[in-house]
């Protein structure tokens, strides 16, 4: 097909009249005109738009909202939980540096802190400090009860739940417990905060919180506690507080059988031998006791 | 003819544009797979598509949406049938002064090779000829609403005269 692109303006209608002669002659047409014009002589089906509308507006079809992206909540949060994790322990990893010392019951145990000053931790407590910022701030949280010889330095702070205990070089007892909180001084000058009040206690002087009442104690001459000579001492302590320090030192659980709590004990028990310990506080307050399994039972002498 | 606020998702637009269009998209389709009603069930898929999603659609893009949407579902759906046209009926003879009985013979011969060589014609040559002869869509429309370039308009067009001429002269 020679003068194809003229054979295409001329389908295309672009072909002006005279060009169209000049093709004609130079080319043999016949079978493309016949081609072009009978083609064009062809049908489609014809489409009832009107009706065809309307079968198309009667099909159940709904235009789409811009696409709604629902967050899924599930996956959402469990990433956000993966992500808080991570960054929390990397946080805690990196940055914080906590150190912590525990003791069990029974169990005693010494430290030293990164300013070689001495922690005598007695059983079930814990200290938690952090060790990267100790030169600085020599500050830590102690649970419990615990013995302290701080050496000279800056401020020196335990942070109990009961109150803050400053010093600046000194021994000095901190025992902090379910309603009860006790601070000793042995030496130095110990500053002690309880409910913003802050009480200055120079040696041989206690600082005690008893049920949120503070108590004055008498002086005292030791020279450091008694617990770290394998012995518990107590100056008018009432008996739920001395229970709470047996159940400590020995392994046990022990019960009163109609006996007031609040009774005040003073005196001392050893460590190293239950039942010495056991007589040493029963005996003085005219008590009782029998063990049944791990659970030993107060009750008044001469009651059962 | 369209501002830029013209969107298909008006009711009264949309419709505008069905009508307009229903019939030249029939045609399409019947090009592609010889069947009318199945023709036309492709255009109404194609019809509720864009309205579907005409908010993503470009007013002055639709009629190329419509095109190819007809083309993908038709190659989705439709198995390639034998495309064979019909003639209208008081279609008239190239000569409409020879009545003679032989050149109406002769010409009912050409009409029947015609439409068989038409059906021989791959799909996309035939369309481009059958849009330009029926529809008589000029190359540049063709393109358009195929979404390809005039060159190769052109080029399916010339293949399908060739095809055509060489096989009719064949007979």
């Amino acid at each position: 097909m020679k003068k194809e692109k003229e054979i295409l303006k001329w389908l295309n209608n672009d072909l002006s009249s005279k060009e169209m002669e000049d093709l004609k002659q130079s080319e043999d047409l016949q079978t493309l005109e016949k081609i072009a014009h009978y083609a064009s002589q062809l049908e489609t089906p014809k489409v009832d738009a009107q009706t065809a509308l309307e079968t198309l507006k009667a099909r159940n079809h709904s235009k789409k909202k811009p696409k709604e992206r629902t967050i899924n909540f599930k996956t959402f949060y469990r990433v956000a939980a993966v992500l808080v994790l991570v960054l929390s322990s990397g946080y805690f990893f990196f940055y914080s540096n906590n150190t912590s010392f525990e003791t069990q019951i029974a169990q005693r145990k010494t430290f030293t802190l990164p300013d070689n000053s001495e922690v005598v931790l007695n059983a079930a407590s814990k200290i938690s400090f952090n060790e990267k910022k100790w030169a600085n701030k020599r500050t830590l949280t102690l649970k419990g009860e615990a013995y302290f010889k701080v050496k000279k330095g800056q401020t020196f702070s335990v942070k109990t739940t009961d109150g803050i205990v400053t010093v600046l070089g000194t021994q000095f007892n901190v025992k902090e417990r379910k309603n009860y909180f006790e601070v000793h001084c042995y030496e130095g000058l110990v500053s002690v905060t309880h409910n913003n009040k802050t009480t200055k206690l120079p040696p041989g002087k206690t600082f005690r919180v008893i049920n949120g009442k503070v108590e004055n104690v008498e002086d005292f001459y030791a020279t450091n506690p008694s617990w770290i000579q394998q012995e518990s001492s107590f100056n008018k302590i009432p008996l739920d507080q001395v229970i709470a320090e047996l159940e400590r030192q020995y392994d046990l659980k022990i019960k009163v059988d109609g006996i007031d709590t609040s009774k005040l004990f003073t005196g001392s028990f050893t460590h190293a031998d239950k039942e010495i310990a056991l007589q040493a506080v029963t005996i003085r307050l005219k008590l009782s006791y029998k063990i049944e399994g791990k659970n030993i039972i107060f009750y008044n002498y001469g009651a059962q | 003819m369209s501002d830029d606020e013209t969107t298909l998702c008006d009711e009264n637009h949309f419709r505008d544009f069905y009508l307009k269009q229903v019939q030249s998209a029939s045609n399409f389709a019947y090009y592609k797979c010889g069947d009318g009603e199945a023709a036309l069930d492709l255009v109404q898929d194609a019809f509720a598509k864009i309205w579907e999603n005409c908010s993503k659609i470009d007013f002055n893009k639709a009629k190329t949406y419509l095109f190819t949407s007809i083309t993908n579902l038709f190659l989705n759906t439709i198995k390639h049938q034998k495309v064979v046209l019909q003639y209208a009926k008081d279609a008239p003879n190239l000569d409409t002064n020879n009545q003679s009985p032989e050149y109406l013979l002769e010409e009912e011969e050409f009409k029947q090779k015609l439409t068989r060589t038409i059906a021989s014609l791959s799909e996309t040559q035939r369309e481009v000829f059958l849009l330009n002869r029926i529809d008589g869509k000029k190359y540049r429309e063709i393109a358009d609403l195929l979404g390809i370039s005039q060159k190769t308009v052109e080029k399916r067009m010339s293949a399908a005269l060739q095809i055509l001429k060489a096989q009719i002269e064949n007979i």
